[in-house]
């Protein structure tokens, strides 16, 4: 099965990539070729995935469905992105993957506007180019891989967080960093939200920025729990950041009086979860996500349309929105302490 | 152009490096590769050449990065509210050496020491910039803008050719003028520099005005280049530019280093993480070559001095002579 797959791959793309090369290129690359195993190696699609930045929890499951994918679709993938959540270093990443003459690229903004220039530029080589995980700009993207819808997800994530501490009482935001926008739109969403419908709670300060760390997240949720004697939940956006506030309030004893909830990985989450110094994990599968992410590029790439409502094998039904280019990839899951084992992410 | 005997080494290592990634890394040589190349070291040396000089004075700039993007904010916020492009660039201006300043007067006036004070103003810097943007960026400038970051002159990339004369610049600030020398002096005995009559203050201060207008054109660059201007743009050059500096023979305790030296030292790390990308290579492993070549490039050049040394030391006790002729 995966072995026709990959003889379909190759197949399709023999005159695909004929058409984009500049006869330069066409001719250099003529001498390798000819040779039997190593030019269907060659000739299969290259899709590279770029995340915000490599190695924390969340992108390196990511990065296990999306490799998973190339394997069983026939694609090469990499998987590649910057070590810090700098821009410029993004920047760099996807002009070395301009130079490499990838068939595909789909990124993980961590800035929108400093990606336009050079999406634009390698649009202009011939590149599809995608984002998934965090929308970059509309007028340079052929699809916008989502994971969940923000609006739906910003809202549920509040109704967690009154399930645990009640409809009414003091609050707290913790954040990964003031300047993503991700998070500021299921932030947003969640206070508006959270104003119509339950009038009662309290937000006691502004968001608070963590750096994307679990050890800044600890401190600034010491330092709020200092400051707030009655207060009854926080909320924590990032995936690292609900740790972080479930380890301060797991140390001060307080998992009874204050409900944490937040976006994190079920076995991150799991020693949290089990004292109910974390009550509940929200998020979605970040190893179907970068499946899905794959699986739509080769769909592209092959001159497929993605419609809404096409089941994609390991993901489900997707639906696209009409404007169609931006896909969503389904519900949110819910994460807790009786769920938390059967997810290996 | 002459080369000390560790740039000689070090120049060794670049072409060498180039060789091997020519031959083996696919497209390296591509014009699409050269260029982006081009296009990215500009960023990294700019802000290592305001790092150097401040490294010879034996001090460090920690809040470098971070005037490059509170003064690219401003030019921004300058660019959004429909300034004219050299207008928006003068508010960086101001910007980048207010901030500098801010630096060289607790330095040399007040003596703070320079490590202290700049991770000082690094969190100052970094929560003015995020107080005016809100952590988001700042975009949507005039077309004519992205001239700077987007153009090429021939086949240089036009913001190699700002780092080119930046180079050229603070090579004949350093070697020509007399705050240049003083600097040197400073950075390798401060109590001779004082006690020789150098105004000491007046240099320091100078030092970290120039290490801030670097970081302002490399704001510019960036600006252009990424289309906003923003709280973390260029955050990561922080520790890399130290590293480049270092690794182009500059000393930590100040006194001796030369652009040359460090010019070397950043094509060196910008060939890496491009041949790197182009094997398809983790990013870790990008950062862990980075940091071997550092190390084993330091650590050889300290062996070779002690060797050096003491072969000289042997000589002199063989010959008897308390000056042997060396």
């Amino acid at each position: 099965m995966t072995f026709a797959l990959f003889l379909a791959a190759c197949g399709s793309n023999n005159s695909a990539g004929g058409g984009q090369d500049n006869p330069a290129e066409t001719a250099g690359s003529a001498n390798t070729s000819s040779s039997g195993g190593d030019s269907a190696a060659g000739d299969k699609l290259t899709i590279a995935v770029v995340p915000k930045l490599v190695g924390i929890p969340y992108f390196n499951a990511s990065e296990a469905g999306a490799v998973k994918a190339g394997e069983e679709l026939g694609v090469n993938v990499i998987y590649t992105g910057p070590t810090q959540a700098d821009a410029a270093q993004q920047v760099k990443v996807i002009e070395d993957l301009i130079s490499k003459q990838v068939d595909a690229i789909a990124v993980a903004p961590n800035d929108a506007a400093a990606l336009t220039p050079v999406l634009k530029k390698a649009k202009d080589a011939g590149i599809l180019v995608m984002d998934w995980d965090t929308h970059a700009d509309r007028s340079v993207v052929e699809l916008s891989v989502n994971q969940i819808d923000n609006q739906m997800f910003g809202e549920h994530i509040i109704d967690r967080l009154v399930e645990h501490m009640g409809d009414s009482g003091e609050y707290a935001i913790v954040t990964g960093g003031l300047s993503a926008s991700n998070l500021n739109t299921w932030i947003d969403f969640g206070q508006s939200y959270a104003k119509e419908k339950y009038p009662n709670l309290k937000l006691v300060t502004e968001r608070i920025p963590s750096d994307e760390k679990q050890q800044v997240a600890y401190q600034k949720t010491l330092e709020i729990l200092k400051a707030y004697p009655d207060l009854k939940g926080i909320a924590a956006y990032s995936t690292v950041a609900p740790l972080g506030a479930a380890q301060a309030v797991q140390e001060k004893g307080l998992q009874n009086t204050v409900a944490v909830v937040g976006t994190a990985l079920p076995t991150d989450s799991g020693p949290f979860l089990e004292d109910g110094s974390l009550d509940v994990a929200v998020l979605w599968d970040p190893a179907k996500l970068g499946y899905l992410t794959v699986y739509l590029a080769k769909e592209l790439l092959e001159g497929r349309a993605v419609t809404d409502g096409m089941d994609v094998p390991n993901v489900g039904k997707i639906t696209v929105a009409s404007d169609g280019i931006t896909v969503v990839m389904g519900p949110p899951s819910d994460f807790t302490k009786d769920n938390y084992k059967d997810f290996d992410f | 152009m002459r080369f000390s005997l560790y740039e000689k080494v070090l120049l060794a290592v670049f072409l060498g490096l180039f060789g091997l990634f020519a031959l083996t890394a696919p497209n390296f040589l591509s014009e699409t590769n050269l260029k982006s190349m081009m296009v990215q070291m500009p960023e990294l040396g700019l802000i290592s050449l305001g790092m150097m000089v401040v490294i010879l004075t034996s001090g460090i700039d920690l809040s470098i990065t971070y005037i490059s993007s509170l003064s690219g904010i401003a030019v921004a916020w300058g660019l959004v509210q429909g300034w004219p492009v050299p207008l928006a660039i003068a508010a960086g201006a101001c910007t980048a050496l207010l901030c500098g300043l801010f630096n060289g007067f607790f330095i040399a006036r007040i003596g703070v020491s320079p490590i202290v004070l700049t991770l000082g103003s690094m969190l100052l810097f970094e929560g003015l910039a995020l107080r005016v943007t809100k952590g988001g960026s700042i975009s949507g400038f005039p077309e004519s803008y992205y001239v700077i970051g987007g153009s090429s002159v021939g086949p240089i990339p036009l913001p190699m050719l700002f780092f080119i004369a930046a180079a050229i610049v603070t090579s004949v600030l350093l070697n020509r003028t007399v705050w240049g020398r003083s600097a040197y002096m400073l950075g390798s005995n401060p109590t001779a520099a004082l006690y020789s009559g150098i105004p000491v203050r007046r240099v320091l201060i100078y030092v970290y005005l120039f290490s801030a207008l670097m970081a302002l054109i490399a704001a510019v660059i960036m600006t252009s280049r990424y289309n906003s201007g923003k709280v973390d743009y260029g955050s990561s050059y922080l520790l890399l530019s130290v590293a480049a500096v270092v690794l182009g023979g500059t000393s930590v305790r100040g006194g001796s280093g030369t652009v040359k030296g460090t010019v070397i030292g950043v094509c060196i790390f910008q060939i890496l993480s491009s041949a790197l990308n182009l094997y398809g290579l983790s990013p870790h492993i990008v950062n862990v070559m980075m940091g071997g070549i550092l190390i084993v490039v330091l650590v050889a050049n300290y062996l070779s001095e002690h060797i050096k040394h003491a072969l000289h030391d042997i000589g002199r006790v063989l010959t008897g002579k308390a000056s042997a002729s060396s």
